[in-house]
């Protein structure tokens, strides 16, 4: 086909049509800003590809991949060792630490609310020495390169309302998600992929939405596309039955002469930019299933990530994870589910941390091993922390804990941020926060700000308001960086 | 001016009909009037709003030092310090003044740290605006709307209605003359789809090309609107407005029942139900006097909301979610008023308080709804909206049912149940089997496992089956397992029952381990055969109990287990099963309960059955039990006795035992129908209301003062004579003197056909929002509309009827220098066809289209596992994709199921909204993946297959026009000879490869499940394929031109 620099010189029957093919929307969307032209050139390190016409800070994280880990996994069981809690097992939460606060319609009418101390032992691990369960043995290994957030919380108190807020800034469907305003703030360096990509596996638990990858209010191109594992690995990405990569190239000759001779007769230069969309199309036809193919990587990543080629699993999606930012795709978003550990937590959570630790550590190993971690955020999370009374009896192996937003573990690793420490402190009980507290707001502020981005400025506005990932609140956490 | 955002990846524009980051309104419509004296309301207003309202403006509590601006009699006013911030006429004196143009050591206004600092040509419009007189006038969109002069024109041959001369002045204003009117093929491409979203066929376009009578436009604009397809149209974009979907919405987002509510508007489009009926009806239907039941179904307008019922959430918080999601929904809807903002404060830009926020609020505050709903379908209320046939059979069950329960009293009152008929005749044996599970699961079983609800595989002979005609099996590599929980009845445990299943091991692939867990609300009760792989429980422990080695593989065998031994105490009640093993290939059958506790009818005498006790029997006759036989009145007594008759007393089981079987088809028909029967969501009033408070920072756990329902002071009061309530703000809303609503409507159907509203910001009339960029034809067009009676096809016609609509669409330098957006219209509308015509369109052009109207929502293709990747699964609705088969496969795109958690990909793709919430303006982008949708989707495969069979058989003989043909089709005009070039080059090369490879003709031909007709050559066929591949991926032919 053509280049980009063939396709303008074919356009050029006009001048005007030159400025609306080349990729300098972002100039004119610089004056909208700030009133002013930024000088980008002046300073590479600003460059911005997306909305914002440069970036307000150095850029630490050039991309993100977001390990969310759907259901919210207990900080108490896997983070947050807690052996008041394993000595006071069995006893009644003392109505002082609950202070009143709001519980669920799960346990609120259970006549006692026991404590019960968390399932495995905890060590410590790494240089830095930070205690985690021994059911991260992977986890524990890269603890010097992670910054562990003992003390985020959140404000909803059910799953719905809390993967939209933690990854929307507000509880009500509507808002573009984290990587849909990076998308659209910071735009992307690759030709040939979106840039924001989300990944799901894990069956069973709690469900998923579309909207938890979504643009919100955001047109509809900054919404997260799905790569999937099976099928078309992007949504039609594949030909059909009948036509191989020959004939489209040439019904696409074809559309594209039909096209450019549309152009010349109507002048909108619309049809420009709709014949450089097909061009793109066309890349990712193979584009897409070689950054899918894992196959080709070496038998010793695959067993370093527990990745096993043509299977559908949360390993197989950290390797992806890893082609995607090798590839400079902006944000990568992976879903893992069922850690809604309302009952049966000792072999439910044992069984979770099998599918997902060896693969989380594998990531950013790896990205250290390449050099890519000191350009690459890894977020790894739920949506809220689990109460520190059970849910239901307790016996050795079989109790269950309901979900507590007043506190919860999340740990950060590279893209400017500092490993080896833990932010923030929470109570005896893992039930409140005694120092460091870090809202969701402030941790949504925290990624842009390593992404460059002062979350106050980067708005957009829809139906009368400049609205902002952050709302209206939102610090960033000084401490996480590097 | 039109902002082209590209990106590195993409390079495509997005134009941004929403807007970005700040400042955006003002600068086209500054260059496009020439400077003349400073107008507040276009030149000063929105200064005021960006830069000084956040602390200036109408919210209270933000307000510094006492100066509002918002306002003419507190802007003029006093400050705190005494100063004037405005004097007319003198900048020394107007304090204004002297803060805006301060320098930096005396700090200006705005602070720096607010980040929004004047521009220069900012700071001197207020200098000269100041200097003129500071004359202020209120927001315009504030004022109701007055009839305009027509403006002068200087070509007076030019408009051919009064809209044109509004449109024709500005024209000539700019230097800028219309274009040419199009060809009358384009013109009719353009009308058809603007008025009924589908292309006009070949014959149509001969025909209006044909008829030379000077009628003959007016003529085709009549015929379209007569056609139901225009309701279908026009339906679209209030579907997006009342954010209509087949789902709740929240967490699970299983399915609901609207789409009679979706029927109504299409049906009140067809009909012309004029706009201030339609939205009467569609906000208090249910409460106009003796509200018919389509007014009913009208009134589900503001239940299209999303309803929730995830576990443990509170109901107050989502009620509150539910009536706020209302209240933003009409504001938009028809005031053009972004109230959202007041939900937690003051407005900063516009005059709506918080306290006016929750009047409004308490309009639909009244509802007898649930906060936590729509487990089942529908949440209350709703209506059941039977079927003629329907309400036939219903009446047809009632008199069975009447009948029927004559012969059960005259039955009843025959039975002497005999004492002495007793034991030796009826004994009890000494233990039965209870069969729980065998072809089917229990009734309520909420079906799961590793693949969600796919995890139940049933199989049938030739696989090995047991018990009945199937069973059940899963093949697994490591652990695996298939389950139920949520049976009702539970399963009732005695001392000393067993638990039974029946099991075969595949020789070819046994398993390592298989076991058996039992749910009595907890999973801890497990048995296992083989070896120790699965990992749960303790070990030796009712939680993990050995039962030894696995049975022999290719034989049936029956695992028995203890009740007990697996920790399932007398008394226990077993709601669910799994059936669990570690590799290998399975197959399980009958599975149950052996007990020794006798069953109800055992029982011989009316006292032996009262003594026991049964905790199964119905709740109200253990009631009844309970009562002391002496305290009993008459009409108990005899509930007792026949019940006991009916279903217990042995000697009456060969009478009774067929007529209870005949009563059970008879409620199951019952079950049936009322499941058959339509439902949908309607808006009612409680008879005590719920009281309405503030709630502080919009926090449904923080209630502030009371308040009762009312209007925003800002806009006019309730008209005379109506109540202050639902009813009463509708009529309020459709008042001729309402400033906004008639602006609003006409400003939306005018962006439907021409692409951007007069005011951009359709849903922001506000001062956040964008100037007019014709505010004269704004207001004859509102005057009109009301004028004539709202009536909304006139009001279509009125549009297309115009000169302005008729121009030719081509982009000269001239228009795309000066107005690349064509706002002034200069030249007639061109952009891509919203989603659903895109698909529509397709199925048109092939001949696929299925007319049919109305009617429940379609599956069409999908890629497989996109809902089920995501879902809960269980026994909920709408969490398997089962596509529809058949002509519902081509239904019109309108007609597709809305799944909100995961929106039909054909439809988001191109820039369909999810339906979450209210949705004004579509976005409009051109992406590689809409590429890719229309090259390599099914639907569009099979179209283009489609179309290459109605080209080989209607298209005449040789391939020159055959191309021909097909190409009029997608456009209603012929191809170039460059075209045809192209085409023909496509063509012949196609045809040559698929002549060589019949094997990849075959497969491209058979895309799709509509018939091939076997009488065309495959190698041709899928040439032709090929070539309506290319013409559906045209930009001309998804174009609107």
């Amino acid at each position: 086909m053509f280049s980009p620099q063939e396709l303008r010189q074919a356009l050029t029957r006009r001048t005007f049509l030159t400025r609306s093919t080349t990729c300098l929307g972002g100039a004119a969307l610089a004056s909208l800003l700030n009133g002013r032209l930024s000088a980008a050139e002046d300073a590479p390190d600003l460059k911005s590809y997306g909305a914002l016409p440069q970036l307000h800070f150095a850029p630490k994280a050039k991309r993100v991949i977001y390990l969310f880990q759907s259901g919210a996994p207990s900080h108490i069981d896997l983070f947050d060792p807690k052996p008041e809690l394993t000595k006071r097992t069995g006893q009644e939460l003392p109505s002082s630490v609950r202070g009143g606060q709001r519980i669920t319609g799960m346990t609120s009418g259970q006549s006692q609310l026991l404590m019960v101390g968390p399932s495995n032992k905890f060590v410590r691990c790494g240089a830095s020495g930070v205690e985690i369960s021994e059911l991260l043995p992977h986890t524990g290994k890269i603890v010097d390169d992670i910054a562990l957030i003992r003390a985020m919380y959140t404000e909803p108190i059910n799953h719905d309302p809390a993967v939209t807020f933690l990854l929307t800034g507000n509880q009500q469907p509507g808002r573009p998600t984290i990587g849909a305003w990076a998308a659209y703030g910071l735009g992307s360096v690759n030709k040939n992929l979106p840039e924001f990509v989300a990944l799901l596996s894990g069956g069973g638990g709690q469900p998923l939405l579309s909207r938890y990858w979504g643009n919100g209010f955001l047109p509809g191109r900054y919404q997260g596309v799905q790569f999937r594992s099976s099928g078309d690995p992007v949504l039609y990405v594949n030909n059909p039955p009948g036509i191989d990569a020959g004939t489209r190239r040439d019904l696409l000759e074809g559309i594209q002469d039909l096209n450019r001779l549309e152009l010349g007769a109507v002048g909108d230069p619309e049809i420009a930019t709709r014949i450089n969309a097909y061009e793109m199309a066309y890349r990712m036809q193979t584009s897409v299933p070689d950054l899918m193919d894992i196959s080709k990587e070496p038998e010793s990543v695959l067993q370093m990530y527990g990745a096993e080629p043509g299977k559908a699993s949360y390993a197989n999606n950290c390797l992806l994870a890893r082609r995607l930012a090798e590839r400079d795709v902006r944000y990568v978003q992976l879903y893992h589910r069922d850690w809604d550990h309302h009952g049966n937590l000792p072999n439910e959570i044992k069984r979770q941390c099998g599918l997902t630790d060896r693969a989380s550590a594998a990531l950013v190993t790896d990205l250290k091993q390449r050099g890519l971690l000191d350009s690459t955020l890894v977020i790894w999370g739920g949506e809220f922390g689990r109460t520190a009374y059970s849910q239901g009896k307790i016996s050795p192996d079989n109790f269950g804990r309901d979900h507590h937003p007043r506190c919860f573990s999340v740990w950060m690793a590279g893209g400017g941020v500092k490993g080896g420490q833990v932010i923030g402190k929470t109570d005896d009980f893992g039930y409140n926060i005694v120092e460091d507290g870090v809202h969701a707001h402030d941790f949504q502020a925290t990624i842009l700000r390593l992404m460059g981005v002062d979350h106050t400025k980067l708005t957009y506005r829809y139906q009368g308001r400049d609205f902002r990932l952050t709302d209206v609140t939102g610090k960033v956490v000084e401490k996480l960086l590097a | 001016m039109r902002i082209r955002l590209v990106a590195a990846f993409y390079c495509v524009s997005v134009i941004f009909i929403g807007t970005a980051g700040a400042a955006n309104q003002p600068a086209e419509a500054n260059q496009m009037v020439p400077v003349a004296k400073v107008d507040f309301n276009h030149d000063v207003r929105h200064i005021f709003s960006n830069h000084c309202y956040a602390c200036h403006g109408p919210d209270a509590n933000k307000r510094k030092a006492g100066l509002r601006l918002d306002r003419k009699e507190d802007a003029f006013k006093k400050l705190k310090n005494g100063d004037l911030a405005l004097v007319p006429g003198d900048l020394k004196k107007s304090a204004l003044w002297d803060r805006v143009s301060a320098t930096e050591d005396r700090k200006p206004m705005p602070p720096a740290d607010f980040g929004k600092p004047l521009s220069p040509k900012e700071i001197d419009t207020l200098k000269r605006w100041v200097v003129e007189g500071a004359q202020w006038e209120d927001h315009w969109a504030y004022i109701a709307p007055k009839r305009p002069q027509l403006p002068e024109v200087k070509n007076k041959s030019w408009p051919r209605n009064d809209m044109d001369y509004f449109i024709l002045s500005r024209l000539e204003k700019e230097g800028l003359q219309p274009s040419p009117e199009t060809d009358k093929a384009a013109l009719l491409r353009r009308v058809s789809f603007d008025l009924t979203g589908l292309p006009p066929t070949p014959a149509e376009v001969d025909a209006f090309v044909a008829d030379s009578s000077p009628g003959a436009y007016e003529k085709v604009v009549d015929r379209l609107l007569a056609s139901p397809a225009y309701g279908e149209r026009m339906a679209v974009q209030w579907l997006d407005l009342a954010r209509y979907a087949d789902t709740n919405g929240y967490h699970i987002d299983n399915a609901r029942e609207m789409w009679l509510w979706r029927e109504w508007v299409i049906n009140a489009f067809n009909k012309d139900m004029p706009f201030d009926q339609f939205t009467v009806e569609q906000l208090a239907g249910d409460l106009l006097p003796s509200a018919t039941v389509d007014q009913k179904i009208a009134s589900g307008f503001n239940r299209n909301q999303m309803v929730n019922f995830e576990g443990g959430a509170d109901p107050n918080e989502y009620l509150s979610k539910y009536v706020e999601d209302r209240v933003v929904t009409t504001a938009t809807v028809w005031l053009g008023t972004t109230i959202a903002c007041t939900e937690c404060h003051d407005h900063k830009y516009d005059p709506f308080t918080q306290k006016e926020f929750y009047q409004f609020y308490a309009f639909f505050n009244g509802i007898p709804e649930n906060g936590l709903d729509g487990q089942k379908v529908n949440p209350v209320p709703s209506l059941n909206v039977p079927t003629p046939e329907q309400t036939a059979k219903q009446k047809d069950i009632q008199n069975k049912r009447t009948a029927f329960a004559e012969r059960i009293k005259s039955e009843v009152a025959k039975a002497h149940p005999n004492e002495s008929v007793t034991s030796a005749a009826v004994k009890p044996p000494d233990t039965r089997e209870v069969v729980w599970l065998d072809d089917a699961p229990p009734p309520g079983a909420v079906l799961q496992g590793n693949e969600g609800t796919a995890s139940w595989k049933f199989v049938t002979k030739p696989a090995p089956v047991f018990s009945g005609e199937k069973a059940h099996t899963r093949t697994a590599q490591g652990l695996s397992q298939h389950f139920f929980t949520g049976a009702t009845p539970p399963l009732h445990i005695s001392a000393g029952d067993k638990l039974f299943a029946y099991v075969w091991l595949d020789p070819k692939n046994p398993p390592k381990e298989i076991m058996l867990q039992f749910n009595d609300g907890s999973w801890e009760h497990r048995a296992y055969w083989g070896g120790n792989h699965i990992d749960w429980g303790v070990e030796k422990t009712p939680n993990r109990l050995p039962m030894g080695p696995l049975p022999e593989v290719g034989k049936w065998t029956r695992l028995e287990v203890d009740a007990q031994a697996v920790g399932l105490a007398d008394g226990a009640n077993m709601n669910g099963i799994a059936f669990t093993q570690f590799d290998g290939t399975v197959y399980w059958d009958k599975a149950g309960l052996v007990t020794r506790t006798p069953p109800a009818m055992a029982f011989t005498t009316q006292a032996a059955w009262e003594a026991a006790k049964d905790a199964k029997l119905p709740k109200p006759i253990q009631d009844l039990i309970a009562v002391a036989p002496a305290k009993r009145t008459d009409p108990q007594k005899a509930e007792l006795r026949t019940y006991f008759i009916r279903y217990v007393d042995g000697g009456s089981r060969p009478v009774f035992d067929p007529l209870n079987k005949e009563d059970e088809q008879l409620k199951k028909a019952e079950a049936d129908l009322n499941a058959a029967t339509p439902s949908t969501m309607v808006m009612q009033e409680m008879e005590k209301p719920r009281d309405t408070f503030l709630l502080i920072r919009g926090d449904w756990q923080n209630k502030g003062e009371k308040v009762t329902a009312g209007v925003p002071k800002s806009l006019p009061p309730l008209p005379p004579g109506v109540k202050n309530d639902r009813l009463g703000l509708a009529k309020w809303l459709v008042a001729p003197d309402h400033p906004l609503t008639a602006r609003v409507t006409v400003n939306r159907y005018w962006e439907q056909i021409f692409g951007i509203g007069i005011v951009r910001t359709s849903e922001d009339f506000g001062s956040q929002g964008e100037w007019p960029s014709n505010p004269q034809l704004l207001d004859y067009l509102a005057t009109e509309f009301i004028a004539q009676k709202w009536d909304v096809k006139k009001f279509m016609k009125l549009l297309v009827m115009s000169a302005a609509y008729r121009q030719s669409s081509h982009v000269t330098p001239e228009l795309e220098q000066k107005d690349p957006e064509n706002r002034l219209l200069g030249r007639g509308p061109r952009f891509r066809l919203p989603a659903e015509m895109i698909r529509d369109n397709a199925l048109a052009v092939s001949g696929l289209l299925n007319r049919q109207l109305g009617g429940p929502s379609v599956r069409p293709y999908q890629p497989p596992g996109l809902w089920e990747q995501i879902a809960f699964g269980g026994d909920f609705s709408a969490q398997t994709y089962l596509q529809s088969h058949g002509p519902d496969l081509y239904r019109r795109s309108l007609y597709t199921f809305a799944k909100r958690s995961l929106p039909h990909p054909s439809l988001v793709t191109f820039d369909a909204p999810n339906r979450e919430v209210c949705t004004d303006r579509r976005p409009r982008t051109n992406t590689p993946l809409q590429a890719l949708e229309l090259l390599n989707d099914p639907i569009y495969v099979e179209s283009a297959r489609v179309l290459g069979q109605r080209v080989m058989k209607e298209g005449g003989a040789d391939v020159a026009s055959r191309l021909r043909y097909a190409f009029k089709l997608s456009t209603a005009r012929l191809p170039s000879d460059q075209e045809l070039a192209v085409l023909r080059r496509i063509y012949d090369k196609q045809l040559a490869k698929y002549q060589k490879d019949k094997d990849a003709a075959l497969k491209l031909v058979s895309v799709g499940e509509s018939k091939r007709p076997a009488e065309l050559d495959v190698s041709e066929l899928a040439a032709w394929t090929a070539v309506g591949n290319v013409l559906l991926n045209l930009d001309e032919v998804i174009t609107k031109g």
